[in-house]
């Protein structure tokens, strides 16, 4: 009798094991709960946007929660402070990615992009990143944020050219990169030389600077000499900001019109050099400056979690909430799709690339991910500096596809 | 016992000595290194521009190999969780399966000399804490093929200031 006992014993629990092992997802979504990884940088040279950018992910997580989850699942924040150094974001990478509960991640580094893809080949994993548009140019698992750096660049050299007539001027205006010497700082001129060059903008030799470099006299000066009319600036802030003290004592912004791409001044580089950054044009995919501090999803999030007032917001927080929208969304088509137990990393891909045209609340364009696009947007703002306060000087406007010019 | 011949045993034998063969050869083969160079150093601002580097070998070609330090439970480093190890270094490998790397500036400060960082994005090196002396071990990992390698690094106390 003991001996049949077991043996039926036995005989259930193999079964629960068979169950477990072919229905995974289930096993994964434990009580209805996955999890989103965020690689980002807390401390570090570029925390100024990065931090803000994973508190609003965290706070729009969080508020979702509150609300009892999304579709009944509900999402846990993982946030590991990588300090801008790859090795340990690859390390963090190994040790964290393993957990299946972990349905989509976040980076904030490029060059860790381009070594992740390699890892990643072949997988479902929805990974956001900021703009490489080589993630365009071979659909896979990485998603930037916005439109790529290429295409923000090919619709920076349309205002320039807009700018040039505007100002009476006659012949082709000179555009230069000053950015980090690294794959983030050339990636924009991959495709977006090509579309300058066809649009008759001269595009002078890049000038890239290790990243904490703390004067940029050389570089300036270097720009100058060459007979450049617009520099496109790269960085996390406050790069630009230093860049642009530097510029205004010697006395180079009266001449030269200097453009931040995406990670240039916020409320950081106004607090820390306003006068320096007057007449400062920044493209971006984001809402910024007053805008941003105003809008009123963005401000509700802050003072509900943050408990600061809204002045106190850096905008990069309203980019981490519009990734927020758009992970949550996925996470609902997934769990509608197939059910709240069973959201995969491999559902939330399929979901992710059926979100296109989502409404971000004006915070950041309507999505464009899907099975043809990574891009996270198509629009881009253009902003400047003016009385110490980042104003828009359009509307959205849509970006150009330089992605499609490189040659890959 | 007896209704065996010795010709199976013969047999019996010549198997083994080929599986244990195979075996030694596919050990020999997998057999992965790691050492760091120079294998002892002590923190100074040196490391910025002359960082510690590793050489690793036995792992895929053209793999992508992380190096990390194991942390004893009495040291802690800035972010970095308890029971976590912290990334020094990573690279690929060349089409032998041999690495050679080094540590990025980044690296150094953060996790070797545990710096604050400014708003401005500069070391803070007022609000430094210098790893403590001491021999720590480091793990290798090959993130396609899972191979590991072990070694160690010493960091020793800074030579007495010359008055």
């Amino acid at each position: 009798m003991k001996c049949r006992c077991l043996r039926w014993t036995l005989a259930m629990f193999a079964m629960f094991a068979l169950c477990l092992a072919l229905h995974p997802g289930a096993a994964e979504a434990k009580d209805n709960q996955v999890s989103f990884l965020d690689l980002s940088d807390f401390t570090g040279p570029v925390a100024g946007l990065a931090l803000p950018n994973s508190i609003g992910i965290e706070d729009y997580l969080k508020d979702i929660n509150a609300a009892g989850g999304v579709e009944g699942v509900k999402i846990n924040y993982i946030g590991v402070d990588t300090r801008y150094d790859v090795a340990r974001a690859l390390s963090a990478f190994k040790s964290y990615a393993r957990d299946p509960s972990v349905v989509a991640m976040e980076i904030v580094s490029t060059p860790l992009g381009k070594m992740l893809e390699a890892l990643m080949r072949g997988q479902k994993f929805v990974c956001m990143v900021p703009g490489d548009g080589e993630f365009q140019a071979h659909i896979g698992n990485f998603f930037p944020w916005g439109p790529t750096y290429q295409d923000a660049f090919a619709a920076t050299v349309d205002w320039i050219m807009d700018d040039w007539k505007k100002k009476g001027k006659t012949g082709s205006p000179s555009v230069a990169v000053l950015s980090w010497d690294n794959a983030y700082g050339r990636e924009m001129l991959r495709g977006g030389k090509e579309y300058a060059e066809k649009k008759g903008l001269k595009v002078l030799p890049s000038e890239l600077f290790p990243t904490g470099t703390l004067k940029y006299d050389v570089y300036l000066t270097r720009l100058e000499k060459a007979g450049v009319n617009y520099v496109y600036v790269g960085g996390v802030d406050p790069t630009q900001t230093n860049i642009m003290r530097d510029a205004s004592r010697l006395g180079l912004t009266k001449n030269i019109q200097f453009i931040s791409d995406y990670w240039g001044p916020s409320s950081l580089g106004i607090s820390l050099h306003p006068e320096a950054l007057e007449g400062m044009v920044i493209v971006s995919y984001f809402l910024r400056g007053p805008e941003a501090q105003n809008h009123p999803l963005l401000k509700r999030l802050w003072t509900t979690y943050r408990k600061e007032p809204p002045e106190k917001m850096n905008e990069a927080y309203g980019m981490g909430v519009g990734v927020g929208i758009a992970l949550v969304a996925a996470i609902k088509d997934a769990a509608k799709r197939v059910g709240p137990d069973k959201v995969t990393r491999e559902e939330v891909y399929k979901s992710n690339e059926n979100i296109t045209g989502l409404s971000r609340e004006g915070i950041v364009g309507p999505c464009a991910y899907s099975p043809t696009s990574r891009r996270g947007s198509e629009v881009v703002k253009f902003y400047k500096v003016t009385g110490g306060k980042i104003l828009p000087v359009t509307d959205w406007i849509k970006t150009p596809d330089a992605v499609s010019l490189h040659k890959w | 016992m007896k209704g065996y011949s010795r010709a199976f045993w013969g047999a019996v034998c010549c198997v083994a000595i080929l599986i244990a063969a195979q075996w030694a050869g596919t050990a020999l083969a997998d057999e992965t290194k790691l050492e760091a160079v120079p294998d002892k150093t002590a923190l100074s601002p040196d490391l910025i521009k002359n960082p510690v580097q590793f050489k690793a070998a036995g792992f895929g070609p053209q793999e992508i190999v992380m190096v990390e330090m194991v942390l004893p439970p009495n040291v802690k480093i800035k972010t970095i969780p308890e029971g976590e190890k912290v990334g020094l270094a990573f690279g690929k490998t060349d089409d032998k399966g041999n690495l050679e790397t080094k540590m990025a500036p980044t690296a150094t400060l953060n996790w070797f000399f545990q710096v604050g960082w400014t708003p401005e994005g500069q070391p803070n090196l007022k609000e430094a804490k210098p790893l403590p002396p001491g021999k720590y071990e480091i793990h290798a990992t090959g993130m396609t093929s899972g191979k590991t390698a072990k070694g160690a690094l010493e960091i020793v106390a800074p030579p007495p200031k010359k008055e």
